[in-house]
């Protein structure tokens, strides 16, 4: 096979190598397209390799059209667009498969190196991380490789010299792309960053079904990452580490969903969020946290903020009435902001009002049990919300309740379920219980989803707070308390707050092959300098932002920087190259062999006096000319040296005539037009 | 110039452009030896160089819509790759020297060649260097390895016979990336003969003339003294044919025959004279003589030719073949 490989025509080769870089900027998108596309590209890129292998003809035009249109017909009838991001990487994915059906002329290929060009920055809609970031830079010069052997003509150039030649034109293009990176205006969209549509990612989602998790997929990747001021600076203990994300407190019997959203359902009509009412006590913490890209606009803050967040230029932040930090625009990158925190802090109205009553709603006919057993808690509570709450968590810790990641399907009366029946669940099943039987008993409750716990990393002192650290609590509302955490999880598995859990290596096949060979803990310390790199990456490259920018003209020197100085500093720059550029190639053209030159002076003055000669004719053959053309005597001088320099040019050390001769050049007396 | 001869200027903007052309390439010294530098060398991006800069542009604005800073940094990597492909371009050709061989002459009809060999002093080879007849588009193509040279050939079918100009050459690079097309052209010094096309089918030579100055009258052709051969004429009685020579010419293709000559070689001389050949136009007879000139040398028989302005003595071999097709071409 290898040795059938190295004998390839030329042209099969270069198409096999071409559809294996197609290939590989396509495998990532995979995970992102349909499954009816990947399938299609797959089976495309394949039958393209086997005509290839064959030495087959190609399809004909008909094939590929028909093609085409089922290919548009299909996208249309999945994403019901064929705009948007979401289409259109579907629609390129295939159109790039697509072409290479058709792939004959140069210019065919020209137009699959383009495409290509668009599915590597596609494949950056979905993730901007290292990995990534590696693995579409080989992509790239895959395709800045295959672009060069194309326009290697002659005979069967092996791949590794033109890959050598497409490094070689990266490594030249690097401090371009350094320098235009640093100082390009960084703008603000152009037309909006398209409203979420990565649905199906881990963590939070701002709606939270209780009753249809099976299994809860542990997602080991980073959710933000934290460093407590000064830089290194003491954070506080793990089970006070509550990160608010959104707080859900309507309820239809299935779905937590945050008001906003209730409204739009109509099924809260008149409800009004309680203002927050923040009382805070104490210093505050100040924190830096860089959140990965969640393309909605929650900010995570640990509980809870009072002013507002220092965001990147560009974004603005607001607090919710429920206490959550919203940023203008959901970010499609990774997110930097500076925040500080109260630990200790009240929040909410201290008196009943009548905004109160929203926290108090549950649908119709759903939780009987759930009910009665809220009514009965009551009672034996005498009546008092604060009582009921502790009966609540009493139970939970007592009552044979588990937690467990691995709950199965629950029925219509989810909180029915797990107060009598199932009596296991995870933090989703808990807080929804437990709110359920207090509204039941007419305590106003709420849910706040959020991230909890958090580890540090010992290379580099940054918190990281994982997807799998993701949690659900609950608040009370107790009359002249305002709104109380409980986390009700905590009552049921003890150690799910406040212990870091998560000590083991993330659960892949890698994961678990390295785990044989090398010890837990040098496991841990690799994955702790990974991740070190990785937040560097984030720090570094995807969260230098426009702020960023201006702090970079700002160390330069520059007093109030704005964009217009970025373009001059980009100009410069350009300016810069040119003088060198320019300066180098004056320099080439001094680098003439100097007798070379010499004869070329001489040349120039005998042309100017009216005798253009050959630049082949040797000295003493001008020296014959000069005489033939301008006669004996005005010639001689010229003559006389023309003939000195042919007999220095061939002496055994024909150095050391040379400052003479060109002393004497310049003193010569040239023949003048007969 | 060859190939696609120059269209007759049609408006006032072809009339423009081709006058910018005829500018340009009398500005360029005739030389048989180009050697290739910043002044002479011309670098534009093609329609492929235009896309790319489109793709960019798009990259460009999908990273600035969603925020892509990988977006931005893959489309300055682009960028950068391409600034230094346009250096890799200029530099494939930049310090190459071109060298065209002394062209052979040729007949009018068939393609000259042209050999130019290219030069790398460099100690890095020079990638996909092409070579074509400016306008031809026909090109051919050669890497020049590091320190070393390589031969290129191209060929032009010159449009009339005489002394005349090599055409301009052309030679460009699209390497590395096909986005810039890097090109100089050359006006070589060195002209090219050609001569008249060879009348085919050509009638037969003509008779020998009476050898000004002998007096022997011309007796019937007898069965002699062998003394020569001469070509074959209608009625030449079977044995005088030399049926070795008639084998030979039968191999290599040509049906030239040939007959013993008794002793007319010494009474007769061929003259190829342009007056005898009963046609008025000056190129139809060039044409025919040129026909002759190949076919008495074929036969290896003496012979003279008259033009206007030459009269060349009769002779054989190849450099009186030689002069007598260059009389041919100019007169």
């Amino acid at each position: 096979m290898s040795a059938r490989a190295a004998q390839l025509p030329r042209e099969t080769r270069d198409t096999l190598f071409l559809l294996l870089v197609v290939a590989c900027c396509l495998a990532p998108l995979a995970a992102h397209l349909p499954l009816w596309g990947v399938a299609m590209a797959g089976a495309m890129l394949g039958w393209r390799a086997w005509l290839a292998w064959r030495g087959r003809p190609l399809p004909g035009r008909w094939v590929t059209a028909v093609l085409l249109a089922a290919a548009v017909a299909l996208t249309a009838a999945t994403h019901r667009t064929v705009l948007g991001y979401e289409a259109g990487v579907t629609l390129i994915t295939l159109l790039l498969a697509l072409k290479t059906l058709e792939l004959r002329a140069r210019r065919d290929a020209m137009v699959v190196f383009f495409l290509g060009f668009f599915t590597l920055l596609a494949n950056f809609f979905f993730s901007q991380s290292l990995p990534t970031a590696a693995a579409m830079l080989l992509a790239l010069l895959g395709l800045l490789t295959a672009l060069v052997n194309a326009h290697l003509p002659v005979g069967r150039p092996p791949l590794a010299a033109s890959m050598r030649i497409a490094a070689r034109m990266a490594l030249l293009g690097a401090p371009v792309m350094v320098a235009l990176f640093l100082l390009f205006p960084r703008l603000a969209p152009l037309w909006g960053v398209p409203a979420d549509s990565a649905s199906g990612r881990s963590g939070l989602s701002g709606q939270m079904s209780v009753g249809s998790v099976a299994e809860l997929a542990l997602d080991d990747s980073v959710a933000f990452r934290v460093r407590f001021a000064p830089p290194g600076g003491q954070a506080p203990p793990q089970s006070r580490l509550y990160f608010r994300g959104p707080v859900l407190s309507a309820f239809d019997g299935r779905d937590w969903y945050a008001l906003p959203q209730a409204e739009d359902r109509g099924l809260v009509p008149w409800a009004r969020p309680t203002p927050p009412e923040l009382r805070v006590q104490g210093e505050p913490l100040a924190y830096e946290l860089t959140l990965e890209s969640t393309r909605r606009p929650w900010l995570l803050t640990l509980d809870a903020v009072r002013e507002r967040p220092e965001m990147p230029e560009g974004y603005g932040a607001a607090m919710t009435p429920e206490l959550q930090w919203q940023a203008s625009r959901a970010p499609s990158s990774v997110l930097r902001y500076r925040a500080q925190s109260y630990l200790d802090f009240s929040h909410g109205p201290l008196a009943e009002t009548r905004a109160l009553d929203t926290y108090r709603q549950l649908p119709q006919g759903y939780d009987p049990r759930t009910h009665a057993l809220a009514q009965q808690m009551l009672q034996q509570a005498g009546g008092s919300p604060e009582a009921l709450m502790q009966a609540a968590l009493a139970r939970l810790r007592t009552g044979g309740y588990r937690y467990t990641l691995e709950p199965g399907m629950y029925g219509t009366h989810t909180a029915d379920e797990f107060w009598f029946e199932r009596k296991e669940g995870f933090c989703e099943h808990i807080a929804s219980a437990f709110v359920i039987l207090l509204r039941s008993a007419g305590v106003p409750a709420r849910i706040v989803t959020g991230y909890q716990g958090g580890q540090v990393n010992s290379v580099d002192g940054y918190w990281t707070v994982r997807q799998s650290d993701a949690h659900a609590w609950a608040e009370v509302w107790l009359q002249g308390r305002g709104w109380v955490r409980v986390d009700p999880t905590g009552s049921v598995a003890p150690d799910r707050i406040g212990l870091p859990l998560r000590l083991q290596a993330p659960r892949t096949g890698f994961g678990n092959a390295m785990g044989l060979v090398i010890s837990p803990t040098a496991l841990q310390r690799l994955r702790a300098v990974w991740e070190a790199v990785d937040n560097r990456w984030n720090q570094w490259v995807l969260n230098y932002t426009q702020g960023r920018q201006m702090n970079l003209l700002k160390r330069l020197g520059v007093h109030s920087p704005s964009w217009q100085d970025l373009v001059q500093l980009l100009g410069l720059l350009t300016a810069l190259a040119a003088a060198a550029g320019a300066a180098w190639a004056a320099w080439q053209r001094q680098r003439q062999d100097p007798w070379q030159r010499l004869l070329g002076t001489a040349r120039q003055r005998l042309a100017r006096a009216g005798l253009p000669l050959p630049a082949h004719l040797p000295p003493r053959g001008m020296a014959e000319a000069a005489r033939a053309h301008f006669g004996e005597e005005a010639a001689a001088p010229a003559a006389r040296w023309l003939l000195h320099v042919e007999q220095a040019r061939y002496a055994s050390q024909p150095r050391r005539a040379l400052a003479q001769l060109q002393r004497e050049l310049r003193r010569l007396d040239w023949p003048r037009r007969p | 110039m060859a190939g696609r001869t120059d269209p007759a200027p049609r408006g006032p903007r072809a009339a423009l452009a081709a006058r910018w052309r005829r500018w340009w390439l009398a500005r360029l010294p005739r030389t048989d030896t180009l050697t290739l530098t910043q002044r002479n060398i011309y670098i534009l991006p093609t329609g492929a160089g235009w896309g790319l800069a489109l793709t960019l542009l798009v990259l460009l604005v999908a990273s600035i819509n969603y925020q892509l800073n990988l977006g931005y940094l893959l489309t300055f990597l682009l960028a950068g790759s391409v600034a230094a492909s346009v250096h890799l371009s200029h530099g494939t050709l930049r310090g190459l020297s071109l060298h065209l061989l002394a062209p052979e002459p040729q007949f009018l009809g068939a393609a000259t060649v042209l050999q130019v060999q290219l030069h790398n002093r460099r100690r890095s080879p020079r990638h996909a260097v092409a070579l074509a007849v400016q306008g031809s588009g026909q090109w051919a193509v050669a890497d020049v390895p590091a320190g070393g040279s390589a031969a290129l050939q191209v060929a032009f079918s010159p449009a009339r016979r005489g002394l005349q100009d090599v055409p301009v050459l052309t030679a460009q690079t699209l390497f590395p990336l096909g986005t810039f097309r890097v090109w100089t052209l050359w006006r070589p010094a060195a002209q090219v003969l050609v001569y008249p096309r060879p009348e085919t089918p050509a009638p037969p030579l003509p008779p020998g003339q009476p050898q000004t100055g002998g007096g022997a009258s011309a007796s019937a052709r007898g069965m002699g003294e062998f003394e020569g051969v001469r070509a074959y004429q209608r009625g030449d009685p079977m044995k005088l044919v030399v049926w070795k020579k008639a084998a030979r010419a039968l191999a290599t293709g040509s049906d030239d025959l040939v007959s013993r000559d008794t002793h007319q070689s010494q009474r007769h001389e061929l003259w190829l004279d342009a007056a005898a050949t009963g046609l008025a136009d000056p190129e139809a007879r060039a044409s025919r003589l040129a026909s002759w000139v190949l076919q008495a040398d074929r036969l290896g028989l003496d012979y003279g030719l008259r033009v206007p302005g030459h009269d060349i003595r009769p002779a054989q071999g190849a450099a009186h073949r030689r002069r007598c097709l260059e009389a041919l071409a100019l007169c």
